[in-house]
């Protein structure tokens, strides 16, 4: 079995993992920052918006949209604090508030 | 200036290096050596204030998410992608070739860091065996003392499970580590994301040499060993390079 073989039958065969595919595209992937896109905002304040957005709409909870949440030993183990600390930053830098997430100390 | 409502915009991909074609209906910006996969997108669906409403629409997402990746996997078939995240989108091709003059520092660095390789994705997941008799059940010895000696018995064999466990995902990630170009953990992906009953221990991704099979190889020395003890290893892709672009790649 090749490489490709095993990877793909990871997901029999079919298409990609949706959660794997959100997970690429929304949150990985060069952040480009400037004053060219339409929506006028750093591209990575739009992400964390976006985020919220979706984790506030009921349609997109069913879909589970939270990974900035979980549970606080594995994100500490998977080096999830520094990435808590830069959703903050963005957040009070965009003046967003995110009630449901809960804090590491 | 900006139109909210009319006209189009140019949604860029990402960026790969001249000379590889472009996939199927995708266009391409070229400034100076950098090429940018490149579409027209409507602005009443893409614009300032279309663009959330459309994000919280399911479907929606999920078609603009897969036929991003689609078109980034299509163009890392040819050549080296850069890929960028889900969503810019620039005035018109103009901006499109000031995006990449501007950014040109970053994204020649990200051209050559990734070059020739592509993304693997792992992700190790646990399901407990079916634990023994519980602290609660009716057949156990009655008593208070009894009682909390099973709570302490269960809680220790827990704590010790758990280490276990941990142990055994670094082990994982270091031996994988070793065939790769670079690596990245990321926080495991919650059961309402992942849409699985079983415990996402791992969820990393690895840059390899494209072709490269042996940390796929890997992955099923792995399967071999804990066979039948719980535990699954799933290997995605080859992807492109998401995880090993940006600033803070």
């Amino acid at each position: 079995m090749s490489a490709r073989d095993l990877a793909r039958s990871g997901n029999g065969g079919g298409p990609a993992q949706l959660a794997d595919v959100l997970e690429r595209v929304l949150d990985k992937g060069i952040v480009i920052a400037g004053d060219i896109q339409i929506n006028l905002l750093d591209i990575e304040l739009l992400t964390v918006r976006l985020r919220l957005l979706i984790a506030s709409a009921d349609k997109a909870r069913e879909m589970g949209i939270d990974w900035w949440e979980g549970d606080p030993f594995l994100s500490r183990r998977a080096g999830g604090d520094a990435l808590e600390d830069r959703l903050k930053r963005l957040e009070a830098a965009a003046g967003l508030e995110s009630g449901e997430r809960k804090d590491e100390s | 200036m900006i139109s909210a409502a009319q006209g189009t915009g140019v949604y860029v991909y990402g960026v790969f290096a001249s000379g590889a074609p472009a996939p199927h209906g995708v266009e391409t910006v070229e400034h100076d050596g950098l090429v940018a996969l490149v579409r027209d997108v409507p602005l009443d669906e893409f614009g300032e204030e279309a663009l959330p409403t459309h994000l919280n629409d399911r479907e929606w997402l999920e078609r603009q998410v897969r036929g991003h990746e689609d078109v980034l996997a299509s163009a890392a078939e040819a050549a080296t992608v850069v890929p960028f995240r889900f969503g810019v989108i620039c005035h018109d091709r103009s901006d499109v070739a000031r995006l990449l003059d501007e950014h040109r520092e970053l994204l020649q660095r990200d051209l050559l860091r990734v070059d020739g390789c592509e993304e693997l994705g792992v992700k190790v997941w646990y399901e407990s065996p079916q634990a023994p008799a519980s602290d609660a059940s009716d057949d156990a010895p009655a008593g208070g003392r009894a009682y909390l000696e099973r709570r302490r018995d269960s809680r220790r064999r827990a704590l010790e499970l758990a280490a276990e466990r941990e142990v055994l995902v670094a082990d994982v990630h270091d031996r994988l580590a070793r065939y790769s170009v670079a690596s990245v953990v990321n926080r495991p992906q919650p059961k309402e994301l992942s849409g699985r009953e079983e415990q996402m221990l791992l969820n990393a991704a690895y840059l390899v040499r494209r072709g490269d099979e042996t940390l796929a190889q890997e992955i099923a020395s792995l399967r071999a060993e804990h066979a039948m003890s719980g535990y699954a290893f799933e290997l995605t892709g080859p992807w492109p390079p998401y995880n090993f672009v940006g600033e803070d790649a």
